[in-house]
């Protein structure tokens, strides 16, 4: 019997001898651990164990070692080895400068973070697809309103008679629904909530290639009046409000005060937040009334339909334009002037946000492009200080694309560890920035790191690494040799100067149009904040009231509420005045045309449109949108119109309207409002854009189910926010309370795009400063080290530390100087992308300019204050004595 | 490095290597020099090192080698036997004649205590 060594030892050496040894040394040991243990078993085991862990720690000869026996010239490298030992020396060079190795990767994760996130966010909003079937084939379509009486609309909502006429007359489409959105009170669940449900027509999931999840989709004969009491919930819906049990089908919701059965739940990828439909909780069936499908004149309902399989946009926007004009001729007291278009829903979606989003990229590039330089220099520097090591590779024969391999791929390495950094920083900030995100940028819920991202940021990492390592490794790898080894040959700061100074100006001209967008879109917002809005939207809180029509089923009764709440409301101490509107300003509302008195009716193309809004009384005082002649609306009137300045200059031109007369045919052609008063302009569409004409109508008699009261308040307006909702509480319990908020809270939502962009590129642009800063500073540290004998002797002839100072800013001011030239030239090409987003304020502005470069100029030489210091307070006799 | 390896200066632990496979004549693998090696000079050396110095004495010309039987008590591994080749022979004989002159005189000082 053999004895057999211990295990663990013996696999050990398996491992660590190679293969063509192993029979050798592996057998020896086993040899004469077998001779030993016939003699002493134990010490046997304890002899091989400690042969064994010599073994592990002596080399044996390897076939590479054989390879460079004496004779046999020595093989070239292969590439795969001189990038492995090109990033054992990067490893070692990165270890042993960790100073500079960690400034390198900071730079980059700075920059390429920056990119990564707002690529992140370009690639969820722009790139991906809709989670639809088909996402490209799914179109929306709209009238295209006479642009003589809505002058600068695009699009408007559908009437459903034109719709079911296209509906039967197209062929280039596989098929379209209309839909619009409904309001109802859900009182099944706790406090009385209002939900806004999309009501779909017959044939909708077909249409999306949607079924629903758990259940069914609508039947066709539930949607015909009556019969719809049936309800699809969303899946975020079922899950939270309905707890996600499977039983939910056999379920109900009271909606309206009726019963609705649940028949479906929605899947969960059928719900984004940026098409208003698919955002909504419920969806019902559409059940419109014979009368309603008839509706001609009625613009009020959505239409999403899919291309036919073998139609392009084009095509289906042509048929649709031969169809709008047959219409308009069989009704042209309904449509004459109402054109049609088909737009892809991707485009609605982002179209917006797709300027913001490009100008962000661009801006987000430069700033990686000023981080570019800002490596460049720091590895330029790096370059020269190892000049000598580099000089010696050289000298011992190392050819001069090896050395500049080897430089390249120090650089790589470091971009590679920088873009990492980077990638974790977009996930932090994008996490951080959920909410604000979500509130800027449409598909925001659908923002994460996927695939595309990953290979942006190994992109963007190595293009990095590959532009700041290229020039360096250029510059490094060339010049005199020998003086480089020479010992006290030129200095090294005075190197590759020329090119550093580039590098500086580059980024300085970079910054310079950074900062200057930066500061067109601050000043565009605080332009747009200064803006007079032709009311005092300091101290008023609104919220919103829609009566339900299942308790609320008669005009009579739906006025009495908003008496009643009025009242109390007026009643709140604190409470300065109280009017109720129907839509506030900048939140959208009815456009109508109107008929002056006396004057025939034209065709809607030619009849002038204004915006109408249904007010109370005290609704102008809570607003403080000023009565400029007659007077204000009362209790008692029947009838009434206030006109703004431009609704009076549009409609009756020079002649005083108070005292005038006019008809809203779309409401009733039998009703003739009087003026009574001339009120100022309030921007209803926006602060940036112009007032439009607008008319605020009241009568005694009237019918509102949904109204926005307003509240001036003597106090802070959200500290009435509890009393305000008890008071409506108080009138009807089961009355829910929408939209409560402050009326700077409702202008601050509609400026958010442009707060958001001026926002992010504020900090771009703070970035590029700080990158410029630390640039400026590290090349004037290089200079100043290599003049230090000049400064030296100087101060030894009586130069004062101000001379000095003035000296090193006067070497910072070339290159920036240089740059803000460069950079003013291109802010103003630049300037083009941001024209379509500012306001007030030329993108091209040139105080922006002036404070930008005064800016610059004050960083260059704060940077340079530091070492033109350190260089004013060197003893010149030690510097005269080392050099 | 070159002028190193031109040179046929033997080192100390290559003369005891190649001292050990011409003891050992026909015998001479890694296991048995190392013994001889342990037995006679009191140095415990790795096998490792045994026949790392074999190899690069063989890529040198001065030692050839042979392969053997697999064994038993090897667990069924071969053994690598070694043999000095004329020059090996050479190397050796002056590196020894080299010693022996310079030590010539100075033995009573040498002997072990």
């Amino acid at each position: 019997m053999i004895a057999r060594p211990p295990r663990l030892a013996d696999w050990l050496l398996a491992l660590r001898v190679p293969a063509e040894w192993r029979d050798y040394v592996v057998g020896d040991l086993h040899e004469e651990f077998a001779a030993r243990s016939a003699v002493a078993p134990g010490q046997a085991r304890r002899w091989f164990w400690r042969q064994t862990l010599r073994c592990l720690l002596t080399p044996l000869p390897s076939p590479e070692l054989r390879s460079r026996t004496p004779d046999a010239r020595p093989a070239r490298d292969s590439f795969a080895r001189t990038i492995l030992a090109d990033l054992r020396a990067g490893v070692r060079g990165v270890v042993r400068a960790p100073g500079f190795s960690l400034g390198v990767i900071l730079v980059l994760a700075l920059g390429i973070g920056a990119n990564t996130a707002i690529f992140s966010i370009v690639n969820a909003v722009l790139l991906r697809p809709l989670p639809y079937d088909e996402p490209d084939r799914l179109v929306r379509l709209f009238h295209v309103p006479p642009q003589a009486t809505f002058p600068g609309l695009p699009t408007f909502p559908v009437s459903p008679a034109n719709f079911y006429d296209w509906q039967r007359a197209s062929t280039r489409f596989a098929g379209m629904t209309i839909y619009r959105f409904r309001q109802f009170t859900r009182t099944d669940g706790g406090d009385p909530e209002a939900i806004v449900a999309g009501a779909v027509g017959a044939g909708f999931f077909e249409m999306v290639h949607t079924s629903p999840a758990l259940g069914r989709a609508f039947r066709a004969d539930e949607d015909l009046p009556g019969r719809g009491r049936v309800v699809i919930v969303s899946d975020r819906f079922w899950k939270n409000k309905l707890g996600g049990s499977t039983d939910v089908l056999s379920r109900t919701l009271t909606l309206d005060g009726e019963l609705y059965s649940i028949v479906g739940v929605l899947p969960a990828r059928f719900s984004i937040d940026s098409w208003g439909l698919a955002a909504r909780d419920l969806l019902v069936p559409l059940a419109y009334t014979d009368a309603e499908r008839a509706g001609r004149d009625n613009h009020n309902a959505q239409v999403i339909a899919r291309l036919h399989p073998d139609a392009t946009v084009a095509e289906a926007r042509a048929e649709l334009d031969v169809i709008s004009a047959r219409l308009e001729r069989e009704y042209p007291q309904d449509n004459a002037g109402w054109g049609a278009t088909v737009i892809p829903l991707q485009e609605l979606i982002v179209g917006d946000i797709r300027r913001s989003l490009v100008m962000l990229l661009a801006s987000v590039a430069l700033v990686l492009l000023i981080a570019c330089a800002n490596v460049a220099n720091l590895l330029l520097a790096r370059g020269l200080a190892r000049r000598k090591e580099l000089a010696i590779r050289l000298a011992m024969g190392a050819g001069r694309g090896r050395v500049f391999q080897q430089l390249v791929v120090e650089a790589l390495m470091l971009s590679t560890v920088g873009g990492l950094f980077g990638l974790l920083l977009a996930l932090v900030s994008l996490t951080a920035g959920t909410t604000l995100l979500a509130s800027q940028v449409p598909r925001a819920d659908e923002i994460s790191i996927d695939m595309r991202v990953l290979l942006f940021v190994m992109g963007a990492s190595w293009l990095t690494g590959l532009l700041a390592g290229t020039l360096p490794a250029l510059r490094a790898g060339t010049g005199d040799l020998q003086g480089a080894l020479k010992e006290g040959g030129r200095s090294d700061a005075a190197l590759a100067l020329g090119t550093r100074r580039l590098l500086i100006a580059g980024e300085v001209a970079l910054s310079v149009v950074l900062l200057t967008g930066a500061g067109v879109m601050v000043r565009s917002l605080v332009a747009l904040r200064q803006v007079d809005a032709g009311f005092d939207p300091r101290n008023v809180l609104t919220m919103r009231v829609t009566l339900p029509a299942s308790r609320y089923a008669t005009a009579p009764q739906r006025t009495a509420f908003f008496d009643t709440a009025l009242e109390r409301l007026r009643a709140l101490p604190g409470v300065q005045a109280a009017g109720a509107v129907e839509d506030l300003p900048m939140t959208g509302g009815s456009v109508q045309p109107m008929v002056v008195d006396g004057r025939t009716e034209l065709l809607p193309r030619d009849q002038p449109t204004v915006q109408v809004r249904k007010i109370t009384p005290g609704y102008l005082t809570a607003m403080g949108i000023p009565l400029l002649r007659g007077r204000d609306v009362s209790q008692n009137d029947t009838d009434v119109l206030l006109v703004s300045r431009a609704a009076a200059a549009l409609l009756w031109g020079n002649v005083d309207p108070v005292g005038r007369r006019a008809t809203l045919p779309l409401q009733s052609r039998n009703r003739t409002l009087h003026v009574i008063g001339l009120i100022g302009d309030v921007r209803e569409e926006g602060l940036a854009q112009n007032p439009v004409p607008a008319v605020y109508e009241y009568s005694r008699e009237r019918d509102w189910n949904s109204m926005c009261f307003a509240l001036r308040t003597a106090v802070p307006p959200t500290s009435l926010a509890k009393p305000a909702r008890d008071v409506i509480r108080s009138v009807d319990s089961a009355q829910p309370v929408e939209d409560l908020r402050t009326m700077e809270n409702v202008i601050d939502v509609t400026l958010r795009s442009e707060r958001f962009s001026a926002v992010v590129l504020a900090l771009f642009a703070s970035v590029a400063l700080m990158l410029a800063a630390v640039g400026i500073y590290s090349v004037l540290s290089h200079i100043v080290r290599g003049r230090s004998r000049e400064i030296g002797i100087r101060t030894a002839l009586g130069a004062r530390t101000s001379d000095v100072l003035r000296l090193v800013c006067y070497e910072s001011m070339l290159p920036t100087v240089a740059g803000i030239g460069a950079g003013a030239l291109a802010a103003l090409a630049f300037g083009a992308l941001l024209k379509r987003l500012t306001f007030g304020v030329s993108p091209s502005d040139p105080v922006t300019l002036a404070t930008v470069a005064a800016t610059l100029v004050a960083v260059a030489v704060t940077a340079s204050l530091l070492p033109g210091y350190r260089a004013a307070k060197v003893d010149p006799l030690k510097v005269l004595r080392t050099n | 490095m070159w002028f190193k390896a031109r040179s046929s200066a033997l080192g100390d632990f290559e003369q005891l290597v190649l001292l050990g496979v011409l003891r050992l004549e026909d015998g001479a693998y890694g296991a048995a020099i190392r013994q001889e090696i342990h037995k006679r000079s009191g140095r415990d050396v790795s096998i490792n090192a045994v026949y790392t110095t074999l190899d690069r004495l063989e890529r040198k010309g001065l030692l050839r080698s042979w392969i053997g039987e697999p064994t038993a008590i090897r667990g069924g591994r071969r053994r690598k036997f070694y043999g000095l080749r004329p020059a090996g022979v050479t190397a050796l004989r002056q590196s020894y004649h080299a010693v022996r002159s310079m030590a010539e005189g100075l033995e009573h000082r040498l002997a072990p205590k």
